[in-house]
């Protein structure tokens, strides 16, 4: 039996091996560039706190350990652990590989062979039935008129959108929203965190996009004359995601907890709060208190990273919706 | 959906011909801010020193599509500055409601072109306005 498929498992081990070198260099040679080494003690000092009462908030050291290929920063070294991995993952590797070995040599003797994920849809397909109104749906006529670069400017948002998405739940896995920890844990992100600096930049630069695709959508349907009956709720829908868009950014900037942050926050605050009637209101809202407190920046980052975007979300698949059901006006 | 397309117009199916225009369109988007990412591995976007709320800094500024609206409370009474964004934003919000007779010319769409021009022009030389100053 097994001499019969020693030709998949010498191909396993070269595959798995072939990983694991591959893993090897990589590790010792895809450094991030650091900018600034971080200053934990720095921003500790700002936030006024002399020495962390509770360890498990402190950062770990900014120091990798050389041997992460196989260990656990910090963790024991031993024989047996990185054995038993290399085991696991190895009996995993070789039992992938001959799947996909037996996988190709099914295409010979199998007559009529489906790809896996075709079967996948005949599966569902008999179970739910969705293969028709799927079909109809995608088979919908696009017209020649409207295959123009500024009726693409509403998808574009959605593309930054899908981004802003994905980046962010990224910066959520290792950004910590309290002042003793925002500041480092940025520095973090920015300087030990494998490509955190990218992620950062592209949340950054894809949120200026967001804006400016949605601004030009919102200009594009206005001068044509789009948002006429029977879209005016389309458009209703529309300009709330561009306040919900405006929202991001406002509760987003705080979040870094330095100097920028902190006075921008305070200024826009300041507007809010001079509102007639209802300032006071908006400004104990929004800061949680008259000063911006550790209770401002928990506020900021429940609403930057769950009200809003559940909000934005519904309105978006609202708006879509509406432009699916109505269609796209024809200019005269 | 389909109805409001006459057949003999020129058209192609939404899938795969349309998607796969939209699709590239996405695929620039994206290589660009693949780019953008590379370039911030070796130059972050980096921070400011730490918040300090005993240190306010000379020139406090906001984003800068906030900042023709900043511009503009530095010369308006206070009241008066914070109500001008929500009312805008109210007017624009049920514009439909008001403006709802549908075009019968091309002529309306250019006169509307007209006016966002001249307000998109006040806005950038105030967002300008706002940087420099």
């Amino acid at each position: 039996m097994i001499l019969r498929y020693r030709r998949e498992i010498l191909l396993g081990l070269v595959t798995v091996v072939a990983v694991g070198v591959l893993l090897l260099l990589f590790t010792h040679g895809g450094q991030v560039a650091a900018s600034t080494e971080p200053n934990f003690e720095l921003a500790r000092a700002a936030a006024g706190v002399q020495s962390v009462a509770n360890p498990g908030t402190m950062l770990p050291e900014a120091k990798q350990d050389p041997c992460l290929h196989c260990h656990i920063a910090g963790e024991e070294k031993g024989l047996w652990t990185p054995l038993i991995r290399w085991l696991v993952f190895g009996t995993a590797g070789i039992a992938a590989v001959f799947g996909m070995v037996q996988s190709v040599s099914m295409w010979q003797t199998r007559a009529p062979w489906k790809p896996l994920l075709s079967r996948a849809g005949i599966w569902i397909d008999e179970r739910y039935e969705i293969a028709k109104p799927l079909e109809k749906m995608l088979s919908k006529p696009v017209p020649d008129w409207q295959r123009r670069w500024w009726y693409c400017l509403g998808g574009l948002t959605a593309f930054f959108f899908a981004v802003q998405a994905l980046t962010g739940i990224m910066l959520a896995f290792y950004y910590q929203p309290t002042p003793d920890a925002a500041y480092a844990s940025i520095q973090f992100i920015e300087t030990e965190v494998r490509f955190g600096a990218a992620i950062r930049i592209i949340h950054h630069w894809s949120a200026n996009g967001m804006i400016l695709m949605a601004t030009a959508h919102m200009l594009r349907v206005f001068i044509m004359g789009a948002y006429k009956k029977p879209r005016e709720l389309n458009w209703v829908s529309g300009v709330t995601l561009l306040i919900m868009t405006l929202a991001f950014g406002l509760t987003g900037y705080l979040l870094p907890w330095d100097q920028r942050a902190y006075w921008a926050t305070t200024v826009a605050t300041e507007i809010a709060g001079a509102m007639p009637a209802i300032g006071n209101l908006a400004l104990i809202f929004l800061r949680v208190g008259w000063n911006i407190t550790a209770l401002t920046l928990s506020r900021f980052y429940a609403l930057h990273v769950l009200v809003i975007p559940i909000i934005t979300v519904i309105f978006m698949g609202l708006h879509f919706m509406m432009v699916r059901k109505q269609g796209i006006m024809k200019p005269l | 959906m389909s109805e409001n397309i006459s057949p003999d117009e020129k058209s192609v199916p939404f899938y795969p011909d349309h998607i796969t225009l939209e699709a590239k369109v996405a695929m620039w988007f994206g290589i660009g801010l693949i780019i953008i990412g590379i370039i911030g591995l070796f130059n972050p976007v980096g921070l400011q020193p730490p918040a300090n709320p005993m240190d306010t800094p000379a020139h406090v500024k906001p984003e800068w599509y906030f900042l023709a609206m900043y511009q503009l409370l530095k010369y308006l009474p206070k009241t008066i500055g914070a109500l001008v964004p929500v009312i805008l934003a109210g007017i624009v919000l049920v514009w439909p409601f008001f403006d709802s007779k549908p075009d019968k010319s091309t002529k309306t769409s250019r006169t509307r072109f007209i006016i966002i021009t001249v307000l998109m022009i006040i806005l950038i030389a105030l967002t300008i306005w706002g940087e420099v100053s």
